[in-house]
């Protein structure tokens, strides 16, 4: 199920635009992020972000409320592997590959769910991976 | 003064519930002694019409089991629940969903084509689904209909307590039945069964690690598990860390690793989230910064059907449910 626009009214296409909730690590990703594209302009005008003091401390059941209230996917970005203070981001990898293999049976593909990892000075980077992640979503469609 | 009305009843169930109001042993005199039973389908010759000729609200309490699968558990759960002051939600099925409610990960559609059509043992040439009316020698026949989807009690009545458990244990039950009947029941809505974790009264707690790591996943058929160790140690999935205590360690005591039949402790949204949780942290926790994605990927492949896994107990009750359930269909 893809979205399609095409011939609806610019209102309603707004209307479609993807709901991407955004996980940010307070310590490396969210610097970052401040310094990058998507925190410029409107608060309204981008994905939604909540920092998290580490990565491994983004309960599972928090991913899960995201998608049970109508988030399209959900981003989560943390410190890059050797980069974390408190290992964190080890358990994060587990988690989100468990999660993962955990969605489709619940009905979530698990595509809609990412982890990537960013470092502090790596904002470019964090501006297109949520962009391209946000484009395969809205690919997918709601849920 | 005329005794306290009480009724039993199942739904969605496997019979086991009520066998564990029997296991109340010789203390069932007392609480029949106590109460008047004024229906129980499984012991009782009373109908339907005897409960509907009741008061509404004059039956003290009901205990429930089963999740609400059918429309015939749906008409009664409802008539219960109008006739009743007190709706207890009785075992796991009734609480969270409950094995019945791992047929959420299908649809009525796909459940009746297995189980009607293609399942090997099928003859039935015709291809017949049941149907909720049908004529047979020109008189008219009908059957419950068949839910789309498993709905634990809460889902479809307004419930006051929960005992939780597969079954419940005697003590349990004596202790809710006797709060009821003195009247010192705690805030509604509550689970009537302490709020500790299962590892925290665990007879092999003493014997698991400080830190526990799992190098490799093993299933209960795969090894010889030591009675005397903490599951986790051994390898195996225990759900003991996401899972409500109360239920006397049976599973533990059987040589058994927990499955989660208590459900989670107070305040946890989605057992299963908890289990998946607490798992992927000590899955591969011992020199984890060493290992390669590929090696994380082929550790945690090695547990199997995890949604079956850890939704056993809560799939009906779990945050996603299921998507076309989301979706209010």
């Amino acid at each position: 199920m893809g979205v399609t626009t095409e011939g609806k009214p610019a209102a309603e296409e707004k209307s479609l635009r993807p709901k991407v909730l955004v996980f940010c690590c307070n310590w490396s990703t969210y610097p970052g992020f401040q310094l990058s594209r998507l925190g410029e302009g409107d608060e309204g005008d981008r994905e939604p972000i909540i920092i998290t003091m580490c990565t491994g401390r983004l309960d599972p059941e928090l991913i899960l409320e995201a998608f049970s209230r109508g988030a399209w996917g959900v981003f989560v970005a943390g410190c890059p592997p050797d980069e974390c203070e408190h290992n964190g981001n080890y358990k994060t990898r587990r988690r989100i590959l468990l999660l993962k293999k955990t969605l489709g049976p619940l009905g979530v593909e698990p595509e809609r769910l990412a982890l990537e990892w960013v470092s502090t000075g790596e904002s470019a980077k964090l501006a297109k991976l949520v962009g391209d992640f946000t484009a395969r979503v809205a690919q997918l469609g709601p849920l | 003064m005329a005794k306290p009305k009480v009724a039993f009843y199942w739904c969605a169930s496997c019979g086991g519930c009520e066998e564990a109001v029997v296991d109340l042993a010789e203390d069932i005199l007392a609480v029949v002694g106590a109460v008047d039973i004024v229906f129980w389908p499984v012991a009782l010759d009373f109908k339907k019409s005897d409960v509907e000729a009741h008061e509404d609200g004059s039956v003290a309490v009901s205990f429930i089991n089963g999740a609400v699968r059918t429309s015939e558990q749906e008409e009664m759960v409802k008539l219960l629940r109008r006739k009743s002051g007190l709706v207890v939600a009785f075992g796991s099925c009734a609480h969270l969903g409950g094995i019945p409610g791992l047929a959420n990960f299908h649809d009525r559609k796909s459940i009746f084509e297995r189980v009607y059509k293609e399942a090997p043992s099928n003859a039935n040439p015709g291809g017949v689904l049941p149907q909720t009316q049908t004529t047979v020698d020109g008189k008219e026949l009908t059957l419950p209909e068949f839910h789309d989807t498993v709905r634990t009690l809460d889902q479809v009545i307004d419930v006051d307590y929960y005992l939780p458990g597969c079954a419940p244990p005697p003590d349990l039950i004596l202790g809710a039945v006797t709060a009821i009947l003195e009247g010192k029941l705690p805030e509604k809505g509550a689970v009537l069964a302490p709020d500790k974790s299962l590892c925290d009264t665990c007879p092999l707690n003493d014997s698991k690690p400080e830190k526990v790591s799992l190098a490799e996943f093993k299933r209960p058929h795969q090894i010889l598990a030591d009675p005397e160790k903490c599951y986790l140690a051994q390898g195996l999935i225990c759900h003991g860390p996401a899972t409500r205590s109360g239920c006397g360690e049976r599973c533990i005591n059987a040589n058994m690793p927990c499955r989660g039949c208590f459900g989670p402790t107070k305040g946890v949204r989605d057992q299963g989230a908890k289990i998946l949780s607490f798992l992927a942290s000590i899955a591969g926790l011992e020199g984890e910064e060493k290992m390669t994605d590929e090696e994380v990927g082929r550790l945690i492949g090695q547990i199997d059907d995890p949604a079956g896994l850890f939704y056993f107990y809560s799939l009906p009750a779990s945050l996603l449910k299921r998507k076309n359930l989301r979706q209010g269909a």
